[in-house]
């Protein structure tokens, strides 16, 4: 049977995928989708909780909403984000975000 | 208004500086103009408030300045016999001065600016003798001073002239010090600065000893500044950088009187201090003493002058200390106008010819003998010749010591002070005047006639003024008792009226003989003295250890002081904190590297670090 800790575990499973995939990828695209990544964790973890809630009913449906709203929120920035990482490549030639260290000491 | 109009004295002078500073670098030629007509009209309220005085007895009047935390500081004028007297010498001798200046001045190109100190130092001194509270006295006391510090350092581009006004200010300074410590003391103890309700209160025992003795001796080290009494006398002789009229009206008439006058104005509770009285007939016969000593030695004829100031200065004290404030009164009177003229009989001199030195000078009788006679009637009243002003107040003065509070052997001291003073007078008088005419002194002239007709006014008073010793009428006893309004009736004493003319014959003989006749020898008689020449010559060492004490002692402690506060408070305390936070920032600047991924990475850690810190709270 499925239980709200298979939610739980799958959804932080997820989001440390998506951290180390931030903090260990090159390209800049794969960071982007590391991102998405951990947005969706977060998503699993909203839609469990919202199933396997003691409340009533017009009150676990919260959590479905909350999530509608984040992915329409990942959606809009992940289009902004890839404009900028394009704008990025046409400028400099790579993607790669170690290049991007202009704004230092 | 009689009496009450006395403040018209200092106030007119005042607007006058006022007025001059406003136009005077415009139109020069108003200021001298303003100051002599300014000085006339105090000279004139003067006369007014003289008959009202003799009229209707003294008076004060005071008008309210400020008030705080309860206390009220006032402007006010006493009227008496001891202020009318200072108020008269100092108004005749500054227009006497003044005119004098026109012509020894004249074409000088900071003319304006001489005559509005000269009438800021009128009325400031005015103030001084009129006021009947302490801090408006100690107001006038350091007016003076700046007056003084202005005019002696009036030919400021010369760097003798520049060095000797510091020097006057901060040796006077000093005093001030020390007569402001006084001033406080009384005001603790009495609750007031009025001079009037001070000595009402001391008489009546409110005030305690030991702190009414600390007051009195403190107001002494300041009016020992002033009056250029030892050992802060060493401004005085430097002072004669200032030009001759300055001299004349300052160091030898009204200035350095200051301390005089305040000592005889606080007789009455000094009276109840003997110890204090004690100290100021020690410092002054001393001062007396060495002064007339140092002007033996002198060559310079201002600076002998100078010298002679400082010990006559010291003969004023000793009056005091001897118990008798009115002879002081009566030889500051008749030193006013001596000194005066021969400080500007010594300015016609060097205005002719040029010469300073009395040993560039020889004969000048025959070029200048209008000069010549003024200056022998004051410098020969000032040594005790009879019949002048100088003789009659000395006598006084030798009278009160043998008969006052002294004991004996202050009488022999001063007898020997007499001695010299008569010596140096001799050597000057002689070797500036007789003998062969000196090559160098063909430019001798007589000086015009605002010059020499104040000299001879002042020479006349010098001359005449020992009248004023006798026993006129019934309500007049002579002016020594006239002025402490004492019942004691003038007298004269055979036995040392008699040893003092003997003492002004025998030196004046013994003068002649070695620099008219020239039988002795003075280089011999030099040479026999040897050692105590030198130390004479040396002017008893006073500048060289002063400059000892200033070199190692203040100054070092200026550098140590200059050094804990550049190096500890600057550096450290000030700079320190400022170059911590640089240092700071140089190194945490690193952390700004501008990879995302080590902001990410910074992120990721502070999340976790804040939900075990949630989860553990």
């Amino acid at each position: 049977m499925l239980e709200l800790v298979h939610f739980q575990v799958l959804s932080a499973a997820l989001f440390s995928i998506g951290i180390f995939g931030v903090l260990a990828r090159r390209s800049a695209v794969l960071v982007l989708i590391s991102i998405e990544i951990m947005l969706n964790a977060v998503n699993v973890n909203l839609v469990g909780i919202a199933a396997f809630s003691d409340r009533a009913a017009d009150v676990r449906v919260f959590g479905q909403i909350l999530v509608v709203f984040i992915i329409t929120i990942a959606a809009a920035e992940i289009g902004l984000a890839l404009a900028i990482v394009l704008r990025v490549f046409r400028n400099r030639g790579s993607a790669n975000v170690d290049d991007l260290n202009v704004m230092k000491w | 208004m009689g009496t009450d109009a006395a403040f018209l004295a200092p106030v007119i002078p005042a607007v006058t500086f006022a007025l001059i500073l406003l136009t005077g670098r415009r139109v020069p030629a108003i200021a001298p103009c303003l100051s002599i007509a300014a000085i006339i009209a105090s000279f004139a309220v003067w006369i007014y408030v003289f008959v009202a005085f003799l009229d209707d007895g003294a008076g004060t009047r005071s008008v309210e300045w400020f008030t705080v935390g309860g206390f009220e500081f006032t402007w006010g004028t006493t009227v008496d016999e001891i202020s009318i007297v200072m108020l008269g010498i100092v108004s005749f001798v500054a227009i006497g001065i003044q005119i004098y200046s026109l012509e020894y001045l004249r074409g000088d190109p900071r003319l304006w600016w001489y005559f509005a100190v000269q009438s800021l130092f009128a009325a400031a001194m005015m103030t001084l003798v009129l006021a009947d509270n302490l801090l408006l006295l100690y107001l006038g006391w350091e007016l003076v001073g700046l007056g003084s510090y202005l005019l002696i350092g009036f030919w400021w581009e010369r760097r003798s002239a520049a060095e000797a006004a510091k020097k006057a200010f901060v040796t006077t300074r000093i005093g001030d010090v020390a007569l402001l410590i006084g001033f406080v003391l009384l005001f603790r103890e009495t609750g007031t600065f009025d001079i009037s309700t001070i000595i009402t209160l001391a008489h009546g025992g409110v005030v305690d000893d030991t702190q009414l003795t600390w007051a009195l001796l403190f107001i002494f080290g300041g009016a020992a500044g002033k009056s250029a009494q030892i050992p802060l006398h060493v401004w005085l002789p430097d002072a004669m950088e200032g030009p001759t009229p300055v001299s004349a009206l300052i160091h030898a008439a009204t200035m350095v009187v200051a301390g005089v006058y305040l000592v005889v104005r606080l007789f009455p509770i000094y009276r109840m201090v003997p110890e204090a009285l004690d100290l100021i007939a020690v410092i002054g016969l001393l001062t007396a003493l060495v002064a007339g000593v140092i002007a033996l030695t002198m060559t310079d004829l201002k600076r002998i002058l100078a010298y002679s100031t400082i010990s006559h200065l010291g003969f004023m004290m000793l009056a005091v200390g001897a118990g008798a404030p009115g002879v002081a009164m009566f030889h500051l009177l008749a030193h006013a106008f001596a000194k005066a003229s021969l400080f500007l009989g010594a300015g016609s001199i060097s205005h002719g010819s040029g010469q300073t030195d009395i040993r560039e000078m020889g004969g000048l009788w025959r070029k200048m003998p209008f000069t010549a006679v003024t200056f022998w009637i004051g410098a020969l009243s000032l040594a005790g010749l009879p019949l002048l002003s100088g003789f009659f107040s000395k006598d006084e003065i030798l009278l009160a010591v043998h008969t006052g509070r002294l004991n004996g052997g202050f009488l022999i001291v001063t007898f020997v002070a007499v001695a010299f003073s008569v010596l140096y007078t001799g050597r000057m008088l002689y070797r500036v005047f007789l003998g062969p005419l000196l090559p160098t002194n063909e430019a001798a002239h007589e000086p015009g006639s605002r010059m020499w007709a104040p000299i001879g006014i002042f020479a006349l008073l010098a001359a005449g003024l020992g009248g004023a010793a006798f026993e006129w009428s019934h309500d007049y006893k002579g002016f020594v008792s006239w002025v402490t309004n004492s019942e004691e009736g003038f007298h004269l004493s055979t036995s040392i009226t008699g040893a003092s003319v003997v003492i002004v014959v025998i030196g004046l003989y013994l003068t002649w003989l070695v620099y008219v006749q020239r039988r002795v020898s003075s280089v011999g008689t030099r040479r026999r003295f040897g050692p105590l020449a030198t130390i004479a010559e040396r002017k008893f060492f006073f500048d060289e250890v002063y400059q000892w004490v200033i070199n190692e002692i203040v100054l070092k402690i200026a550098a140590l002081t200059a050094f804990i506060d550049r190096a500890w408070v600057n550096d450290i305390g000030i700079d320190g904190p400022g170059k911590t936070t640089r240092w700071g920032g140089s190194v945490l600047k690193y952390l700004q590297t501008g990879m995302v991924y080590n902001y990410a990475l910074g992120m990721v850690i502070g999340a976790v670090v804040l939900g075990v810190v949630w989860w553990t709270i």
